[in-house]
């Protein structure tokens, strides 16, 4: 099956990628922009003053700093009571899930190894799971996200073996439901769907074949770990993709990690996740080589990506849809919060991206899908009211928040009374926003706005309209910057640097 | 496929033309002239139910005279004293009284069997078949969003289509129109300081391509901008003069249900509307979790119906539910049911010939333990196309499918 032209989903950038130099080092001019470009990419965005320090290190520096990381002192998981079983009180379900869920978003925030972090955002993307349904508790995903952070750089192949022992993976995708007797094939189908070749390179067949295949993989109901119960498994022959065996759940994934398909469908994703939608084959094929040639090791592969041609390219800069994820997190680092709030999470459900839950097994399709009515009008008023977010107290109450009438989030406001002080996260203070700006002049500060949040990236015509915010008041009389005024206008002038296009841009 | 080439030109051009001329020109000025006037189709709409992840048709609408449904589904079947019979072979679940309800007042009608060639059982893919309306091809618009596109409906209103919920789905995407998406009126809207507000309009009503950078998003970031924009400043005025007829259960679906009536009976002009209830993929413990799902459905349409019937538009609004497939005839070993194929669809309202239409799939002579289908999903979109919504449905689904009599 291939598609007619290009996916209403994926835009290409226009013009042509030169094959032969794409993947090759770059070693053209380094900027704040493109140090700016990294940090969104290999993470969820920088400071004023992250940005500032990549683009004084270097490319290779810089992104040595991402590839290089050793073990954080974050917590290991988040400070609430996470036990419930079946029959515990809606509350304490609430308060265990909601909590995981600002765990996590912290963790992004405040992460010392950006690049960790998003690459474990990327398999929990690929490897799809959604905790709260199918009885995949917090504990179980929490014990995922460490897998995908400790194989953030490393063996694809063995990811995938270690994902098909995973027990939310096993709960979410019913491998724990099948057995000799009844395979499921929910596992197997998605296993070679979506996570390894994609639709068109197997057979109904071998979905049946490999689902028998991973009969007997299950978790212990007491431990919640992996164990493999030989009473559970098919012992009979199987043919998958053209080889017979009495083969198990290990011998499928081998079987299918030599398919030149697996390169080539991960090569995709790992181009749409890092530098551009909807990729030329020829692209494809060029990372496909180089993955299947380091035996599918992903730190290789990253290594050469976040240094390439093709990554600073024109065609990749700002190529890219920032999900709700990016353009929170990415706000709050931005902003110089240091905590992520439960506002946050509550403007991540009606954005339409509930961390940690994905809305299906596909996960998260960005691109274009981010793009509607709904979403940019959640983000926008999303980035104003952080923007605006003083301290706790005027404005910042949990129970506002419940008030949104936000089906996913109901009773979140009561269920974390208590647990966070400050809900939209601590901010650092307006003037280091704008740090170095002369403040009593209007066009100092719009520079240094534009520069925090866009890397000046605005059109002549929208800087001579955040300049003239900073210069008028609400009806347009000419206003003089001072002490007295600077914070309200630089808060204005942020929210609205935010709401330019760029800013939604990767 | 006689006609596919001449479809794939069609919609290329479409494409092009969609970026190179309206988006420049047509978008600014439709958000600065959105009208509230219905398309010279009529005032006739249509609202679209996704029961997503997999609905099991076989204990939706359950055939009890059949043998073979309690021999197969042992653990997970509806007791015959149990179902709302229609008559002695067939009924509707329990906890569809609320459907079944409009059943007898003959304004649902069922349409069995129906799916498509080479049924796909991912949920991914299946859902992507019904919501393109292409099962042999994978194509970037929706069914839906090519009617949206059509000539023949006004070019400059934002409301002619509208999805409920957070994400806009594949069966509304279009060429040339920006399907709003919106979950609660009280959120839609953009929310600043009267200091910053003619700042803030520039800005989202900004135009052109002077950024210091191409993106092949740019464009489209900044029509969304001003789509979205334009949309939030209108819809809550347009539907203020709205006040519910009924009073809609408390469940989110119910609640998307009564803002689908404000806008239908505030007379905006919209065609479609999509909305979804789910999930319905029931792999374990099927009964508990899908009853509870389908009285969600016909409590929520009964109220619906009610609440049109009460701005009496309820003959000008017609409901069509689809899943992406039915479930295995037989029932797994986790009282549950595994991926299938063939389901019914309930078209629903008063302009429909309310009755049963097409026979049930046989449960004994299946395809690898799945039913077999007879009527081609087309042939509902082609029926709805032509017949309610008044437009050639080559143009909308690339070539001729056989139209039915339920309109």
């Amino acid at each position: 099956m291939t598609p007619d032209k290009q996916p209403r989903a994926e835009y290409r950038p226009a013009g042509t990628v030169d094959i032969a130099t794409a993947l090759a080092p770059y070693r053209g001019p380094w900027s704040a922009k493109l140090a700016a470009h990294l940090l969104r990419r290999a993470g969820f965005g920088g400071s004023g003053q992250e940005i500032q320090t990549a683009a004084a290190a270097g490319m290779t520096a810089a992104v040595d700093r991402l590839i290089h990381f050793g073990p954080d002192t974050l917590p290991q998981a988040p400070e609430v009571d996470l036990s419930y079983g079946k029959m515990v009180d809606k509350m304490q379900r609430r308060k265990a899930l909601f909590g995981t869920e600002l765990w996590y978003l912290n963790r992004l925030l405040m992460t010392p190894n950006p690049l960790q972090e998003k690459m474990a955002y990327f398999w929990s993307n690929h490897f799809t799971s959604a905790m709260g349904q199918k009885g995949i508790t917090p504990a179980m995903t929490i014990g995922q996200l460490a897998l995908f952070r400790r194989y953030a750089l490393g063996n694809y192949a063995q990811l995938t073996h270690d994902v098909s022992r995973d027990a939310a993976m096993l709960h979410y995708l019913d491998g724990i439901q099948n057995r000799s007797q009844h395979p499921n094939e929910n596992y197997a189908r998605e296993l070679m769907e979506l996570f390894t070749m994609g639709v068109g390179n197997y057979s109904e067949d071998d979905v049946r074949e490999s689902a028998r295949a991973f009969t007997g993989f299950t978790v212990n109901r007491r431990t919640g770990e992996f164990r493999f119960v030989p009473q559970l498994h098919d012992d009979g022959s199987k043919t998958f993709l053209g080889h017979t065996g009495n083969f198990n759940g290990d011998q499928v994934v081998d079987i299918i990690m030599q398919q030149p398909a697996t390169g080539r469908f991960m090569a995709r994703k790992f181009l749409r996740a890092f530098v551009y939608d909807d990729p030329e084959p020829a692209l494809v094929d060029a990372v496909a080589g180089a993955l299947r040639s380091s035996g599918y090791d992903v730190g290789p592969l990253m290594n050469t990506l976040l240094r390439s041609n093709v990554f600073y390219s024109d065609r990749a800069y700002r190529a890219i849809v920032k999900s709700p994820l990016e353009i929170t997190i990415g706000a709050l680092k931005t902003l110089g919060a240091t905590t992520v709030g439960i506002r946050t999470l509550a403007a991540l459900n009606t954005m339409g991206q509930v961390p940690l839950r994905p809305p299906n097994v596909a996960g998260w399709p960005g691109g274009a899908l981010w793009m509607n009515q709904g979403v940019f009008l959640a983000r926008l008023n999303y980035l104003h009211q952080l923007v605006m977010f003083k301290s706790p107290g005027t404005g910042g109450d949990p129970a506002e928040m419940t008030a949104m009438d936000m089906p996913a989030m109901k009773g979140a406001g009561r269920a974390m009374k208590g647990m966070l002080g400050d809900p939209a996260g601590q901010l650092a203070e307006p003037s280091t926003w704008v740090a170095g700006a002369s403040v009593n002049d209007p066009r100092s500060v719009a520079q240094h706005v534009l520069q925090t949040v866009v890397q000046g990236d605005a059109t002549a015509e929208q800087q001579t309209n955040i300049l003239d915010f900073l210069s008028t008041d609400g009806v347009g009389n000419h206003v003089t910057l001072s002490r007295e005024n600077f914070e309200e206008k630089v808060r204005g002038a942020m929210s609205l640097a935010m709401a330019l296009p760029s800013y939604q841009l990767a | 496929m006689a006609n596919r080439k001449q479809f794939i030109q069609q919609s290329v051009g479409a494409f092009a033309g969609a970026l190179a001329i309206d988006s420049i020109f047509g978008r600014a000025a439709r958000a600065a002239t959105a009208v509230t006037t219905p398309g010279s189709t009529g005032a006739r709409s249509l609202v679209v139910v996704n029961l997503q992840g997999g609905n099991d048709g076989l204990n939706t609408f359950v055939p009890l005279g059949d043998p073979n449904y309690y021999r197969l589904r042992p653990t997970i079947n509806i007791p015959q004293d149990q179902v709302l019979r229609i008559d002695s072979s067939i009924g509707f679940n329990p906890k569809l009284a609320g459907l079944k309800s409009l059943f007898d007042q003959h304004r649902v009608a069922v349409l069995q069997g129906v799916h498509y060639p080479n049924p796909n059982l991912s949920h991914f893919r299946s859902t992507e078949i019904w919501q393109t309306g292409a099962p042999d091809r994978i194509i970037d618009t929706g069914w839906a969003g090519r009617y949206l596109d059509s000539p023949n409906l006004p070019k400059d209103n934002l409301f002619k289509g509208l999805a409920i919920g957070p994400i806009l789905p594949k069966m509304m995407v279009a060429d040339k129109t920006d399907v709003p998406t919106v979950d609660n009126l009280k959120g839609f809207g953009f929310r600043n300081s009267r200091d910053e507000q003619a700042h803030a309009d520039k800005i989202l009503n900004g135009n052109g391509n002077r950024y210091p950078f191409r993106s092949p998003y740019l464009e489209l970031v900044q029509e969304i901008e001003r789509d979205a924009h334009a949309s939030s400043l209108r819809l809550p005025h347009l539907v203020a003069g709205y006040k519910p007829g009924v009073d809609y259960p408390k469940t989110p679906f119910a609640q998307g249900l009564n803002l689908a009536a404000a806008v239908l009976a505030s007379d905006v002009g919209t065609k479609v509307i999509y909305i979804s209830l789910g999930s319905f993929d029931t792999h374990t413990a099927q009964r508990a979790r899908q009853d509870a799902l389908l009285q969600q459905f016909g409590d929520g349409m009964k109220a619906f119906y009610a609440d049109l019937a009460a701005h009496r538009i309820d003959n000008r609004v017609l409901t069509m539910t689809f899943s992406e497939f039915g479930r295995r005839v037989g029932e797994n070993a986790n009282r549950g049911t595994d991926h299938g194929t063939a389901a019914p669809m309930f078209l629903i309202g008063g302009g429909v010939k309310g009755g049963i239409y097409g026979d049930h799939p046989s449960l004994s002579d299946l395809d690898v333990g799945n039913l077999k289908w007879h009527t081609d999903f087309r042939s509902v979109y082609a029926t709805i196309l032509e017949r309610w919504l008044g437009v050639k449905s080559t143009d909308v689904l690339g070539s001729s499918f056989r139209t039915l009599n339920f309109v």
